[in-house]
């Protein structure tokens, strides 16, 4: 029994590790929220290049751009040239201004609809596992943000506040497969669940054969949950189909919202109505 | 103490990479895991004591960096390196071919119980598409790992010698 244990000692603490990982999975366990510490010193560990990409994301244009109105620039033209790239790196600076300026105010006259109060936050980073779908914010639980906190953009809504950080905090996208609200046709008022499948889609649950959903339809939270303002836009219906042997509809809805381009959301600094697992940090 | 700083290192470095080249440059499905390799480098080819705190980096960055319920990704990393102490040990992993076949059974491995996991909680957001694209997440990663870890186990015996 002894020289078993000696030699599968490792398969038997990776079953348990394992175990406890799939436990973790199921139900957040509170001894290892003791361990926060651990992550907060990996968070702080990031949070450079978090901020880094930020800062270079907002860069990298600028210099690709100028590489490339500098190629096959001739000797006899090079001072016109030059001062065309000058010309042409102020325009596009003033633009970017311009597009941001533009960006920012639309983010706050939406804030100003809302009616509850919001927070702007710039998106630092993307999720790099392929199972999960979420953003990263430059802003964490030093602005009061928490968890279960509902992400928006002027366009439509983005998700839910997962984990926080001071510095940081961790968005579950409405396109992630563990993200469910109660939603409503905006035409017709037909309630049903959504849920994230992944790309830039989400599907709608228990919608009933009979119930009225078409292609084109916009699809709206309703609020009843509590997990989202009321009103807010999820996206557009892209397909219906009315299997014979199912009971319900299979409705499929392109997000409003494309995730890899939000450079700007708002979180609404407003507790949840409905209970939501806190992450402490 | 070096096999700990280079793991280290090469983790942090890989995962900022996939962070930084993530938005909006690349598709996650041609990021290669390099904290993955990591943990797996410290189980097949450092031994001991070292090799568990030369896994532990690389896991808490996995658990950073991705969005899974909490300290999941970290566990399920430890339970990785575990894993593949007891294939390293078990197989002899000085040619290509088992190299490959270990990190991409491995990755696979990962890979489809978490998708279980997370289909048995009723969460199903994984396509054909999807399988298609981690596949090639999958041979992208191990493809690199074969040379890297040929490469990096060669130095260390060396260094040893």
């Amino acid at each position: 029994m002894g020289s078993f244990f000696r030699n599968w000692w490792r398969l038997l603490v990776t079953v348990a590790l394992l175990v406890a990982a799939i436990q973790v999975f199921v139900r957040p366990s509170s001894p290892l929220e003791r361990a926060e510490p651990v992550r907060a010193a990996g968070v702080a560990l990031f949070r450079p290049v978090y901020s880094a990409v930020d800062f270079l994301r907002g860069g990298f244009s600028d210099v690709w751009n100028r590489y490339i109105a500098l190629v096959g620039v001739s000797r006899e033209n090079e001072r016109l040239r030059k001062e065309l790239t000058e010309l042409r790196e102020r325009l596009h600076a003033t633009r970017d201004a311009v597009l941001e300026n533009r960006r920012l105010k639309e983010l706050l006259s939406y804030s100003q609809t809302i009616e509850r109060r919001t927070l702007g936050a710039r998106v630092v980073g993307h999720d790099v596992s392929p199972w999960f779908r979420a953003i990263f914010l430059g802003t964490g639980s030093e602005a009061g943000i928490e968890s279960g906190m509902s992400v928006v953009t002027p366009y439509g809504a983005v998700g839910r506040i997962h984990k926080v950080h001071p510095g940081l905090s961790e968005v579950l996208l409405v396109t992630d497969g563990r993200f469910a609200a109660d939603v409503m046709v905006e035409r017709s008022r037909v309630r049903a669940i959504a849920e994230g499948v992944g790309g830039n889609f989400c599907r709608l649950k228990y919608v009933s054969l009979t119930q009225d959903v078409a292609v084109g339809d916009r699809i709206v939270f309703s609020g009843f949950d509590g997990s989202m303002p009321k009103g807010v836009l999820l996206g557009t219906v892209v397909s219906v189909d009315r299997p014979k042997e199912s009971i319900f509809q299979k409705v499929k809805v392109q997000c409003a919202v494309n995730f890899q381009d939000a450079e700007e959301v708002l979180v609404i600094l407003s507790r949840p109505s409905v209970p939501f697992r806190a992450v402490r940090d | 103490m070096k096999n700990f700083l280079v793991l280290f290192s090469l983790s942090y470095l890989g995962a900022s990479l996939c962070v930084w080249w993530l938005s909006g440059f690349v598709p996650w499905f041609l990021l290669p895991d390099f904290p993955f390799l990591a943990v797996v480098y410290s189980g097949f080819f450092v031994p001991g004591v070292a090799g568990f705190l030369c896994a532990l980096p690389p896991a808490i960055f996995r658990e950073i960096t991705a969005a899974g319920p909490s300290w999941s990704m970290f566990l399920g990393s430890m339970a990785l390196y575990f894993a593949s102490r007891e294939v390293g040990r078990r197989f002899l992993l000085r040619s290509e071919p088992s190299l490959l076949y270990a990190v991409v059974s491995l990755m696979a491995a990962e890979s489809f119980s978490i998708v279980l996991l997370l289909s048995l909680a009723g969460v199903s957001p994984f396509s054909f598409l999807w399988g298609a694209q981690e596949a090639v997440r999958i041979a992208w990663t191990s493809l690199i790992a074969v040379p890297l870890f040929l490469d990096l186990s060669v130095r260390w015996r060396r260094v040893k010698e």
